[in-house]
């Protein structure tokens, strides 16, 4: 009986819960209602059938050596497990989403760094009162007027002012 | 005449306002002063009266005007004709014009100004604060992405759940085979007890019934007619008693 009962672990519904995006509750509502009724029949079960009284059966059937029989088969019976073909493909699973997890993380992370890239320039900007024109064009670039573009004044399209 | 008195004024006395003297930028250019020099009666300046004060006092400069002016009219320099009375006029009305509606075309011009530069200032906030926010969400994300490891073992749980509940249910249902089977055979035995039973009682009543002769028929039916007989006496007896 080694591969029979896994450790189930224990897992903290509400943590998980908590960790869920709001786009995939119901993916995960759909989980967990499927989790609760497996468990529930599970435990619906007893461990073990109740054991078979064979004194009783031995004195009250009268056809001889069919009960000695029949124990005798019961005992030497072994119920095979039942065969784990999932467990491996959720652990390939499980890699894959590491993987993307991963990339996913180093992307989350060039995109705070960018953030606060911009943030340090916003930071450190000169104050509007204090810019002149050429600086106002400096840290923001497409303040700048085209004058190649647009020769005379106002330098943009009408439509723009 | 009076702008080039300014000007080297300006240069002797205003330090701070350096010349690009050096080719190097001094950047960032130190920002304008907010006033201009300040002036006494609209166009002389200041600097003047402090020049001659060490000199000649308070007045110095004022004897200094009406002298020059006095010198001018008297010696014809300055020739008074019609083209005067028209200055005078043009003069009257525009300082009239700047004292009366200056301050208000002022506050006016500014407060187009700082309508820009509010509305410039409110991007900058709109914009940092969003990318604050967008930091924190970026987080937030990534501490979601940390829990991906619950969905695996639920579902392995799942799995070993459905592995167990279906090794439980085949137990169950060895044991149940097995006394199904033997409870039929003590039924069957039970049945066959009871048959052999009943066949045995009714073949015996048949065998008795039969076996009664007419004779006996008769006799018996004599002793039940006096027994009856025996039995209505004794009870009207009793009524009675």
């Amino acid at each position: 009986m080694a591969g029979r009962r896994a450790a189930l672990k224990a897992i903290d519904w509400t943590a998980f819960a908590e960790r869920v995006p709001p786009n995939q509750r119901t993916m995960f509502n759909n989980l967990k209602t499927r989790s609760d009724a497996i468990a529930a029949k599970l435990t619906s079960l007893p461990e073990k059938p109740p054991a078979i009284d064979w004194s009783y059966y031995r004195s009250v059937v009268a056809k001889a050596g069919m009960v000695d029989e029949f124990e005798k088969k019961f005992s030497a019976l072994k119920v095979p497990e039942p065969v784990d073909t999932q467990t491996a493909i959720i652990n390939a699973q499980e890699e894959e989403a590491n993987k993307t997890a991963t990339a996913y993380i180093e992307a989350s992370k060039a995109r705070i760094a960018q953030y606060e890239k911009q943030l340090e320039k916003f930071k450190n900007m000169i104050a509007f009162d204090q810019m002149t024109i050429e600086d106002l064009n400096d840290t923001f670039p497409e303040t700048k007027l085209d004058k190649e573009k647009h020769p005379y004044w106002p330098h943009k399209p009408i439509a723009d002012l | 005449m009076l702008s080039r008195l300014v000007f080297v004024s300006g240069i002797v006395v205003h330090a701070s306002r350096c010349l690009h003297t050096s080719s190097q930028s001094l950047a960032p250019v130190p920002p304008l002063p907010e006033k201009g020099g300040k002036v006494r009666h609209g166009f002389i300046p200041e600097e003047l009266f402090q020049l001659l004060y060490p000199k000649t006092g308070v007045t110095g400069p004022y004897m200094l005007g009406a002298g020059l002016l006095l010198y001018m009219l008297s010696k014809e320099i300055y020739v008074i004709n019609h083209e005067t009375f028209a200055a005078a006029s043009i003069g009257a009305v525009i300082i009239y014009g700047v004292k009366k509606f200056g301050p208000s075309v002022g506050a006016f011009a500014d407060k187009l100004n700082e309508e820009k530069v509010a509305k410039a200032q409110e991007v900058k906030d709109v914009a940092m604060s969003s990318l604050v926010q967008a930091t924190e969400d970026e987080k937030k994300e990534q501490w979601r992405v940390e829990g991906r490891a619950m969905l695996f073992d639920a579902k392995r749980n799942n799995v070993a759940m459905l592995l167990e509940t279906n090794y439980r249910e085949r137990l169950h249902m060895v044991t149940n085979e097995v006394k199904r089977r033997l409870d039929y055979q003590i039924a069957l035995q039970d049945l066959n007890r009871r048959l052999e039973q009943e066949h045995m009682i009714n073949w015996v009543e048949k065998s008795v019934i039969s076996s009664i002769t007419p004779q006996q028929e008769k006799e018996s039916i004599a002793k039940c007619i006096t027994d009856l007989k025996v039995l209505a006496k004794a009870t009207q007896a009793k009524a009675t008693a």
